[in-house]
């Protein structure tokens, strides 16, 4: 067994076990749902920016679509459980579908601008198209079924989680094959250096916009099970602010690791929760978070770890995004 | 419908003249030194609510918009050389994260000290009515903000053109290693240009807060329109900034009087329009990623 | 035969006209010197044959077929590799991670999303192998490219241009900022492209010694023009270039 699939063993064995113990710190089991939707929304940045070098900055855009694409086919066309969550994971696929070729021309901070300014514009549709999307209000739904052929049954929040717990698992797995794959280790070379990429005869355009395809459509899975955790879809989950939260998890926990997002995730998602019942100034918290973040721990707790433990245990995959070989700033 | 068309263009005029202000501002500082700056809309709010503070205390609106963007470039240039300073070597989008960081910090205190409702700016008596223009009247205030900021913009492009700072500014857009070499210290560059974005984001955030209103979040909405029209124009680009800011405003204005649930849609709709055509805005340069 | 045609190949940089009807030609299995004082507009000629960036005018034919426009991933699978001027490699990745990404390249399996077969693997292994071998690097396999002197991360560099397998190399100012015995393991290396591998070599340098010693043609440029081309025995006897360029004692010292 390797150290990496006994790491997973053990993680994944804590998760599973997880809901026995939150009563005695009076958590919710829907709170830990959170953390590992939120982390599978962070993983779909870390794939980006974390591997590949681009600030993605819009991701929210992505995991929106998947709460609406959910919220939307449940409202209009009463679809069960496992459609809306398809649909969900669709919309997001389709988002990067449709910006994709926008965002791969660019590199760098006009990457993340393009990301930003083009993510809103879900946003402001979601808004403002009131007569289908409940505009500022959201939509409203109940859970429906999980329908198979002969069998229907509902889930409460304890199967839902572990069924949140399977996917994320999923992703983890897939993230864990593909990021030692030639196509993940080709990512992490056009993080370090993108013109060398090309002088190898490799068209990296070709490789962004799939990542980027990869990362729309994890996005749009976590924001389509959100939907359906909180039985809700509202316009602030397609908003950049979200898309902010969904990069500081992912720094916060680690860039280019691959449980640094569920490390964020637990913090920010928990932390969240416990000092709002504190205070009302949640906010400034967060604000400080990320200033903190950025000029304290940079490789997030993970890559620090990581870093003082043993610095060949960083290279290539799991090297927070630094200074060393930035790519061609402003016009690229 | 049509008897609205003067007014609502006149308006896309002045939404496009902000628009362009405050793309410029965050134009000079993502172009030096490669900082997107997410805390530029709290900026304009801190202008906002300091010209509310000092009218409401007594002064007149003129000092308040002399003085409100001076003291927000003070709080800039203190932000900018200790925390935004320290990331200049490292990848630009810490430098993002952290502005946006600021953002949230900024909104919460606007909210702790002015509440969180928006508080009225109304401005001078003197420029409250109409005024008759040919065949049309305008609201004076309007007016008054369009003159106000094409003076801005004009006085910013004759500093960057005809004064010996302006000229080592743009020169250090281009190269900054050339510059050190010069013998012009980067540092003040860098503080210089990012006081001068606050400054601009400082006036138009007063000017904005007596037509737009003024909320804790009153500057943040008009952030992605500006993001919106560096992109149009073209990043680093003067000329470019002016050009988009106006066609967006008359794009949202125009959407505003015929399809108004689309208005902020418009603006994307014009900007995937220009992209296809030039990747890199109305007047961005060619660089390697094509 | 020609195998790199540069014909009246003209390049600005907004008002600064940086090459400015430069044409070369570079025939099969030849090593081919593009020389000239600091500003002649070599390094911007060199890029506009790799395809860093395109000419504004004139064309550029290789291997029988116009490749002015190509994109630059497009020109290394049609048999072009080159390095640059300060060692382009992937710190952050080990010598032997540094080789695999152009091998993957050249056979077509970079986008796989899974690991390789065991048979893949060591295929790529034994051409890793072979690369390390012909720079002298093997014993560096398996460290940091970060670690290596400037010197082996040259050479990294240019096993990493031969990954893909290249028909001609381009190399960009090779020497430039190396010891004395560097250069030698360079010149070496460069020399054994053509004689071991048959390969083309067209490179930028700065180094006159070297360049007459080692180039078979070279093309001389300044302030963006083209001064000369020809031997090394034409280009030292060149009037015009011993003006523009060389010291009188570099070159009679040869």
């Amino acid at each position: 067994m390797t150290p990496a699939l006994r790491t997973a063993l053990v993680i994944g064995g804590l998760l599973a076990l997880a809901p026995l113990v939150l009563p005695i710190v009076h958590l919710d089991v829907s709170i830990v749902s959170e953390v590992l939707l939120f982390a599978i929304a962070a993983m779909s940045v870390n794939l980006l920016l974390g591997y590949t070098g681009l600030p993605a900055f819009g991701n929210a855009a992505f995991f929106g679509l998947g709460s609406y694409g959910a919220a939307l086919s449940i409202k209009y066309a009463h679809v069960h459980f496992i459609e809306a969550v398809l649909v969900g994971t669709l919309a997001g696929l389709v988002g990067g579908l449709i910006l994709g070729p926008f965002l791969l021309r660019r590199r760098g901070i006009y990457f993340g601008l393009l990301a930003i300014a083009f993510g809103q514009v879900f946003y402001f549709i979601a808004y403002r198209f009131t007569s289908v999307t409940g505009g500022e209000d959201g939509m409203n739904f109940a859970r429906p079924y999980v329908g198979f052929p002969n069998v229907h049954f509902s889930l409460n929040e304890m199967s839902f989680y572990y069924v949140a717990l399977a996917i994320y698992l999923g992703i983890v797995a897939l993230f864990s094959v593909v990021a030692v794959s030639p196509f993940g280790r080709t990512l992490v070379a056009i993080r370090q250096n993108e013109v060398r990429v090309r002088y190898l005869g490799i068209n990296t355009d070709r490789f962004i916009f799939v990542a980027l395809l990869i990362s729309s459509t994890i996005a749009g899975l976590g924001g389509a099970m959100f939907a359906l955790l909180i039985n809700f879809a509202y316009p602030l989950t397609l908003d950049w602010h979200q898309s902010g939260d969904f990069v500081l998890i992912m720094i916060l926990g680690g860039a280019g690791t691959i449980w640094g997002p569920l490390v964020g995730a637990t913090i920010f998602v928990i932390g969240k929760d416990i000092i709002s019942t504190i205070t009302p100034l949640w906010q400034i918290f967060l604000g400080a978070l990320f200033i903190a973040c950025v000029l304290g721990f940079p490789k997030g707790i993970l890559g620090s770890i990581a870093a003082f433990r043993d610095r060949r245990a960083l290279v290539g995959a799991a090297s927070a995004p630094d200074a060393q070989t930035p790519l061609p700033r402003g016009t690229s | 419908m049509l008897e609205h068309l003067g007014p609502e263009l006149f308006n896309g005029l002045v939404l496009g003249a902000f628009y362009a202000i405050v793309a410029i501002g965050l134009s000079l500082i993502m172009n030096l030194t490669g900082t997107i700056n997410m805390a530029h809309g709290s900026f304009m709010t801190l202008a906002g609510y300091l010209a509310f503070a000092m009218i409401s205390r007594g002064t007149s609106f003129w000092f308040a918009l002399l003085v409100a963007p001076l003291l927000t470039v003070i709080v800039g240039v203190v932000v900018e050389r200790t925390l935004i300073r320290p990331l200049y070597k490292r990848e630009p989008f810490y430098s993002l994260l952290l502005t946006f960081g600021l953002s949230l910090v900024a909104e919460e205190v606007f909210h702790l000290i002015w509440g969180a409702n928006g508080v009225p700016l109304s401005p001078p008596a003197n420029l409250s009515g109409t005024v008759q223009l040919g065949f049309m009247s305008f609201p004076a205030y309007r007016l008054f903000i369009a003159g106000a900021l094409v003076v801005a913009i004009v006085a910013l492009a004759l500093f960057l053109t005809r004064t010996r700072f302006g000229l080592r500014l743009r020169a250090a857009v281009q190269d900054t290693e050339m510059i050190a070499a010069l013998g012009t210290n980067t540092q003040v560059l860098y503080m210089v240009n990012f006081g001068l974005g606050i400054f601009l984001a400082g006036i138009a955030g007063v000017l904005a807060a007596g037509l737009l209103g003024l909320s804790p979040t009153s500057g943040n909405a008009l952030l992605m329109p500006a993001f919106v029209t560096v992109i149009i124009g073209g990043m680093g680009s003067l000329f470019g900034s002016i050009a988009g800011g106006l066609l967006i405003g008359f794009a949202i204005s125009l959407t505003t009087l015929f399809i108004p649930a689309a208005s902020e849609v418009s603006m994307y709709v014009l900007m995937a329009i220009v992209l296809m055509i030039r990747p890199r805005g109305l007047f961005g340069e060619e660089g390697i990623f094509g | 035969m020609v195998l790199l045609e540069a014909t009246a190949i003209g390049k600005r940089f907004g008002g600064v006209i940086a090459v400015d009807d430069v044409s070369a030609s570079v025939h099969e299995h030849s090593i081919h010197a593009v020389i000239g004082p600091n500003g002649a507009g070599k390094t911007t000629f060199f890029n506009t044959l790799s395809g860093f960036y395109f000419p504004d005018g004139g064309t550029v034919h290789f291997d029988g077929r116009e490749i002015t426009r190509m994109p630059n991933w497009q020109r290394v699978a049609a048999g072009m590799g080159r390095t640059f001027q300060t060692p382009s490699i992937f710190p952050e990745l080990t010598v032997h991670e540094n080789l695999q990404l152009g091998i993957w390249s050249q056979a077509g399996q970079a986008f796989r999303l899974r690991g390789g077969t065991r048979a893949q693997t060591q295929a790529v292994e034994a051409r890793i192998d072979e690369l390390l071998g012909f720079v002298n690097l093997a014993s560096s396999r398996s460290r940091l490219v970060a670690e290596l002197s400037h010197g082996s991360q040259r050479l990294c560099e240019i096993a990493m241009s031969l990954s893909t397998s290249p028909k001609i190399v381009l190399l960009d100012e090779p020497m430039a900022g190396l010891a004395e015995a560097e250069t030698e393991r360079i010149v070496g290396v460069i020399r054994d492209l053509r004689e071991r591998l048959g390969l083309t070599v067209l490179f930028v340098e700065h180094n006159m010694r070297v360049v007459l010693s080692l180039a078979d043609r070279i093309t001389v440029m300044d302030r963006g023009r083209l001064l000369a081309e020809g031997t090394p025995n034409e280009i030292s006897a060149n009037e015009a270039v011993r003006d523009a360029y060389l010291g009188r004692e570099v070159v009679d010292h040869v």
